[in-house]
């Protein structure tokens, strides 16, 4: 017995909605429905919902909104589209200011089609997210409960759909440190993640630098390796990395923003580390703003040693270490930034 | 052995109140309203969310707000130091108010900020209920208190209506929900507790349970001598509180500010300085208010019987009576 079932509380933000649909979320608390009855609260607040509840279309203006609300709901959340325009855009999916459905910008679990929805219709959505919520809450739980059962494995192909679902998840603090949702790793499509798998930088930069072929075309150790840190089959963490010559670039690291402040990350990066026995040194950037990384990267023997800047919001910041401080061969050396970030 | 009862009983008797003022508010608006255990669910709910911060320290805070209320409450029902209680009760406030200034956001600096003004306008008939039980029993210890054979209400109606004035503030109902309304769920302004999500949340609620079983259990200290009085006693002031919340739009802050000083001073204070003309229940010597030796020589010796610190107060009522006097 969790108790999710029996207390959702929501918060109802209007995108752009014609008030059809609000006018009806908000008759399903008058007598006649008394939704309290379910114990439902309309907190108007983010921080104490459980539900996210949506009208309207997404339009340019309401697309920040609805994020940041999004991310201010507490996990387990789960978010309701009410209305045929929350759900697809509606009559006003092709207007120039209009993004379209809610899932655009965020994650939808449950929509309620009807212009307007009915009131019945939209009690009966929320239901059903009650559903959605409690396997959410007992998904996560179970996951929490076996938090030291955390497996650290290579990932393959098949787990890419997983990795980019997971960074998108996870790179939206960065959004909301940043203010700015172009960071390469929110726009990554899953072609794109897919290929990552294929790729050899290694070779890329021969080609690039000296047009020497590689000595061993079978050989299998210069693609990028991903890492994936493994709940009960669920991916919670992932890192990636390459080596080009004498220097592995490490890059993605991500930690489901529930399973944060456990340690997960720092294992990544020492599990990543020992994937790479032959380099000399490491190299790893971030965002300037992104202190939770500097702190971690810090602890771990890395060095910060230039920075750039990347964007108006943004400027990278680069942290090395050295596998063999004592090797003088290596030392001062700045790499081109041959990163997938 | 009692304070274990009270630490169990106390937050379920809270929740059960909490849970039938949902329902009763419900019934007044002609809606069904939630189940009874419906505060319950939403606890268990919130204690398994995940806890969103702005600063960690904000947790702490709230924790100790918890505890202090606990404390408040556990001297109350021991039958400890009445001052005391009231010193607790005032410092658990302040770590609520920090709590919600540690979060550094606008709605909860505003929520804080109207605490401390909710908080300054009860504190002082908080006090003068303390300093009006005193007079009556010549004693600030709770169980000399219920222990005392009269009727505290008959000495003091108009001390219980100026605590009922408090009472209505220090539950955040309407009209003067300000820091916090548990009614205007549309609002963004989730006042004192925007910031708090998840186990800070629930600890909240399960402090607020602790709160209210506290005061009712002072209306109670007013009907002590006929504990089936004091039971409804304590009911009745539920139910007029949720009434009063159901019927009344918000008030300003000033208005609230005013108003509470107001009562405090009409009702909280005229009663004391009525009681200080006239000698409650025989306790005090008949000649107290007519001649102002003995009764100097009477709240000094009531002063050594308590502390120095309740001895202060203590002594207000015979000068004033004397100056009163003097006057005339």
């Amino acid at each position: 017995m969790s108790g999710f079932k029996k207390s959702p509380w929501i918060i109802h933000y209007d995108a752009s909605s014609c008030n059809g649909c609000d006018i009806e979320t908000l008759a399903c608390l008058t007598p006649l429905y008394d939704v309290e009855r379910l114990g439902v609260i309309n907190t108007g607040n983010p921080k104490h919902a459980d539900i996210f509840l949506v009208t309207g279309a997404v339009n340019e203006q309401s697309r920040e909104v609805i994020r940041n609300i999004y991310h201010q709901l507490p996990e387990p959340k789960v978010v309701v589209a009410v209305g045929v325009c929350a759900s697809s855009g509606g009559i006003f999916r092709e207007c120039y200011n209009v993004a379209g459905g809610v899932d655009s910008v965020i994650p939808v679990d449950v929509y309620v089609p009807g212009c307007a929805a009915r009131p019945e219709a939209i009690i009966d959505g929320v239901v059903r997210a009650l559903d959605v919520l409690e396997a959410k809450h007992a998904e996560m739980s179970s996951l929490a409960g076996s938090i030291d059962k955390i497996l650290y494995q290579r990932a393959d192909k098949s787990d890419a759909p997983e990795i980019l679902a997971l960074q998108k998840i996870a790179y939206q603090t960065e959004i909301e440190l940043y203010g700015d949702d172009s960071l390469p790793a929110l726009q990554q499509t899953l072609e794109d993640l897919e290929n990552d798998f294929e790729r050899r930088p290694q070779r890329e930069a021969t080609v690039l630098g000296a047009p020497t072929p590689p000595a061993h075309p079978v050989d299998e150790s210069d693609r990028v390796i991903f890492l994936k840190a493994v709940i009960n089959g669920k991916i919670v963490g992932s890192i990636r990395g390459f080596a080009v010559e004498d220097t592995a670039y490490l890059s993605r690291l991500m930690v489901h923003p529930y399973f944060r402040r456990r340690g997960i990350g720092r294992k990544l990066l020492t599990a990543i580390e020992k994937e790479f026995p032959q380099v000399r040194r490491f190299e790893a950037k971030t965002g300037h703003q992104s202190k939770r990384n500097h702190f971690q990267l810090l602890s771990l023997g890395y060095q910060q040693f230039k920075t750039e800047p990347y964007n108006a919001a943004i400027t990278w910041v680069y942290f090395q270490k050295f596998q063999n401080p004592s090797d003088p061969a290596v030392r001062g050396e700045n790499r081109p930034a041959l990163n997938l970030v | 052995m009692r304070l274990a009862i009270y630490l169990v009983a106390a937050p379920v008797l809270g929740g059960l109140l909490a849970g039938l003022d949902r329902i009763i508010s419900a019934r007044m608006q002609a809606r069904r309203g939630p189940p009874l255990l419906q505060p319950f669910y939403d606890v268990a709910k919130l204690w398994q969310k995940e806890n969103i911060v702005v600063r960690r320290s904000q947790n702490f805070y709230v924790l100790f707000f918890l505890l202090l209320v606990i404390f408040t409450g556990a001297l109350f029902f021991a039958g400890s130091d009445l001052l005391l209680v009231i010193f607790a009760l005032t410092l658990a406030a302040i770590f609520f108010v920090l709590g919600a200034y540690k979060a550094s956001s606008p709605y909860s600096f505003l929520g804080a900020e109207r605490e401390l003004i909710q908080m300054m306008a009860y504190e002082p008939m908080v006090l003068l209920t303390a300093i009006g039980m005193y007079m009556v029993t010549k004693t600030f210890h709770v169980h000399e208190i219920a222990s005392h054979p009269a009727l505290l209400i008959v000495w003091l109606p108009g001390v219980f209506l100026g605590f009922l004035y408090a009472l209505e503030i220090k539950f955040r109902k309407s009209p003067f929900d300000l820091s916090s309304s548990h009614h205007a769920h549309q609002e963004l302004v989730r006042g004192i507790t925007t910031e708090f999500s998840g186990r800070a949340l629930a600890m909240i609620e399960v402090a607020h349970w602790y709160e209210n079983v506290f005061l009712l259990g002072w209306v109670y200290l007013f009907f002590a001598a006929w504990p089936p009085a004091g039971i409804a006693a304590a009911l009745a002031v539920f139910g007029f509180v949720i009434l009063v919340d159901n019927v009344f739009a918000r008030l300003k802050w000033q208005a609230a500010l005013k108003s509470a000083w107001l009562a405090a001073a009409l009702l909280g204070l005229g009663n004391i300085l009525v009681l200080s003309l006239i000698a409650p229940g025989g306790s005090r010597p008949a000649s107290t208010a007519v001649v102002p030796k003995p009764a100097q020589a009477g709240s000094t010796a009531a002063a050594t019987r308590v502390s120095a610190a309740a001895g202060a107060p203590a002594g207000l009522g015979a000068p004033m009576a004397e100056n009163l006097l003097r006057g005339n």
